[in-house]
């Protein structure tokens, strides 16, 4: 254990360099790229929130949630409706927007958690669709496919470029968040039943309560995206709850390498950039994204970050005995 | 509440459950022998409508010309089906389930992009074809005889498929490759060939449900994903990979969407998947599903 850490640090220390470099070009990134395309760095960085929270479930815990948008969807109205409906002061609605994908990711996980595999991933699924249908068809409470119209940050935080360094600064922060919970305790124990959830049942381990916590973590932090989503775009729309925003999530992390921590912020740029540049001059870009996901599935098992990894493993076990 | 009212919306459902079973019970075969969970069986079926729309201008026929477009759209799917697993879902059995997933996940972005290439947006129809056209009166209620239609077709698909589950050599395989791969394959079975077939039918059923949706009117882009929804809850209500439970799941779904229309129309679906639910928590593999291991 004591040796793992040890490895823990040093391989910390060896990312530092490069986590620097990451932090520097999304403050100076703003200063650089025209305004377009700073509006799809915010998008790809709340989707890559979205993707994280998403794989804490997924490569941390080994289960795949298929509805996992209906909290990103539930974060987006509770912030929304509060602050338009209500007329409630935007940092309390942003808050409880967060609470509200919490709870309801409290009362779907208790039932979820008990199913394991393919199961668990369609009654994910189910609820998350229930969720959408009664949004989507409820009018008169959520406005149906109308949605909800007018949600606007406080005004130091209206012009784009100020808005970008608050995604910015809730990413980074939930980044760290979601990094301490995987590398603690809990996280291994999620880890350990994600190898093996007999085994680590029989070390006494509550299995089922485990995965309500982890359930409900992910479900905040899926709310919490959610919550930047709504005053960015000024408005939420039904669309984000339906099953295919809760597939982005897993495309992005299959993409990008769901065994590392940055595989699925690295899935979500990749999708979201090549998107924005493809919208550009064709309507055909699902089937791109389609072949695109096919093509890394068969060449790059493990995802772009895992292949790179791996080279990497191999060229280092390559050079050690000449080291040694 | 008088009874005719209530037969009446009966009946639709079961209308309604026998299409649920023509697109489900190809899903439910494919993943009982493949444990493969096919998200593009609902495109496959989108793109039966379309092809057999093609066919149906292309040959205008006056009274068969409906009848035979769904043949050849069978087949065509069926070819089509083929081609999809010898050439991607084969590389990925030995992989996890998630990247078989995200793979059929792909197909339909795919084919949707396909579907709107050569037909565009717009919504197409076929009319009725005889001697379906017209409306048969139960209790006083015009009800569309086409519906019988479909209820009969759903009946030889019942019939046909227990037969060939049940009694026919290929049905012994399909059982015991559906229980015990390794042991199947190791008694001399080619399995990969096993799978390539089951999934051309799955594909073929989804593209001959497809076309007789068509004279229902709603040839257009998102019926796939209106129906796999649907579907998913069938065969998990029924429990996945069982053609009986897919009969009793499509049965179920049917009179819920039916009853649910009259009783509050936008939240028909809401109880489809409240009963999905329910079934999951107490029966997590369905009603006659079996626990995986």
């Amino acid at each position: 254990m004591e040796a793992n850490q040890m490895e823990q640090q040093k391989s910390w220390k060896k990312r530092a360099w490069w986590l620097i470099v990451l932090i520097a070009a999304g403050l100076i990134a703003p200063h650089v790229i025209s305004e377009f395309y700073l509006l799809i760095l915010g998008e790809a960085l709340i989707m890559s929130l979205f993707a994280l929270s998403f794989n804490l479930l997924f490569g941390t815990m080994g289960q795949l949630p298929f509805g996992q948008a209906a909290f990103y969807g539930l974060g987006g109205y509770g912030m929304a409706m509060l602050l338009t409906k209500l007329q409630i002061n935007f940092w309390l609605s942003f808050v409880a927007g967060i609470g509200i994908a919490a709870l309801f990711g409290l009362l779907v996980g208790i039932f979820c958690v008990r199913l394991r595999g393919i199961y668990f991933s369609i009654l994910t699924l189910a609820f998350g669709q229930l969720i959408f249908v009664i949004i989507y068809k409820w009018h008169d409470f959520t406005g149906g496919d109308d949605g909800i119209q007018g949600v606007f940050p406080p005004e130091f935080l209206k012009d784009p470029m100020a808005y970008y360094y608050f995604i910015l600064l809730v990413f980074g922060l939930s980044a760290f968040i979601l990094w301490r919970i995987i590398h603690s305790p809990f996280g291994y124990t999620l880890q350990a039943m994600r190898e093996n959830s007999e085994r680590t049942e029989f070390l006494g381990i509550p299995i089922a309560r485990y995965q309500l916590i982890a359930f409900v973590i992910s479900a905040a932090f899926t709310g919490l995206a959610g919550a930047l989503w709504a005053p960015f775009y000024r408005s939420v729309a039904p669309s984000t709850l339906m099953w295919i925003k809760s597939g982005e999530p897993v495309m992005a992390t299959i993409l990008g390498g769901a065994g590392l921590f940055f595989g699925p912020v690295l899935g979500t740029f990749l999708i979201t950039f090549v998107h924005a540049y493809l919208l550009g001059f064709t309507h055909f870009w699902p089937i791109i994204m389609g072949t695109l996901i096919l093509i890394v599935i068969f060449l790059l098992p493990g995802g772009i970050l895992g292949f790179i990894k791996e080279k990497r493993d191999n060229r280092k076990k390559q050079n050690q005995p000449s080291q040694g | 509440m008088s009874f005719d009212i209530l037969f009446n919306q009966f009946l639709s459902g079961i209308a309604r459950g026998a299409l649920l079973f023509l697109v489900a019970s190809g899903l439910s075969l494919t993943f009982g022998v493949l444990r493969v969970l096919n998200f593009a069986h609902g495109s496959l079926y989108m793109l039966g409508a379309f092809i057999s729309y093609s066919i149906w201008k292309w040959l205008l026929i006056p009274v068969v010309g409906f009848y035979v477009a769904t043949l050849l759209t069978a087949f065509i799917m069926g070819g089509i089906g083929l081609l999809i697993e010898y050439y991607i879902l084969r590389r990925l059995y030995a992989r996890g389930w998630p990247e078989q997933l995200l793979a059929t996940y792909a197909l339909i972005l795919i084919i949707t992009d396909i579907v709107k290439w050569f037909w565009g947006g717009e919504f197409l129809s076929i009319p009725r074809p005889k001697p379906f056209t017209g409306a048969v009166f139960l209790f006083g209620f015009p009800f569309p005889s086409y519906n019988f239609f479909i209820i009969l077709l759903g009946l030889a698909l019942v019939v046909f498929l227990w037969w060939l589950v049940f009694k026919t050599h290929l049905g012994d395989i399909i059982r015991a490759a559906a229980h015990d791969r390794d042991m199947v394959s190791a008694l001399g079975i080619p399995i990969p060939w096993l799978f390539t077939w089951i999934f051309a039918l799955g594909a073929m059923i989804a593209g001959l449900s497809g076309a007789v949706t068509a004279p229902y009117g709603a040839i257009a882009l998102g019926m796939d994903i209106e129906i796999i929804i649907e579907c998913f809850a069938v065969v998990v209500i029924g429990g996945m990979g069982s053609l009986p439970g897919t009969l009793l799941g499509a049965l179920i779904v049917g009179q819920v969407y039916s009853f649910g229309i009259m009783y509050k129309p936008e939240l028909a679906l809401a109880f489809i998947f409240m009963v999905m639910a329910i079934v999951l928590i107490i029966r997590p593999w369905g009603i006659f599903g079996r626990p995986e291991r």
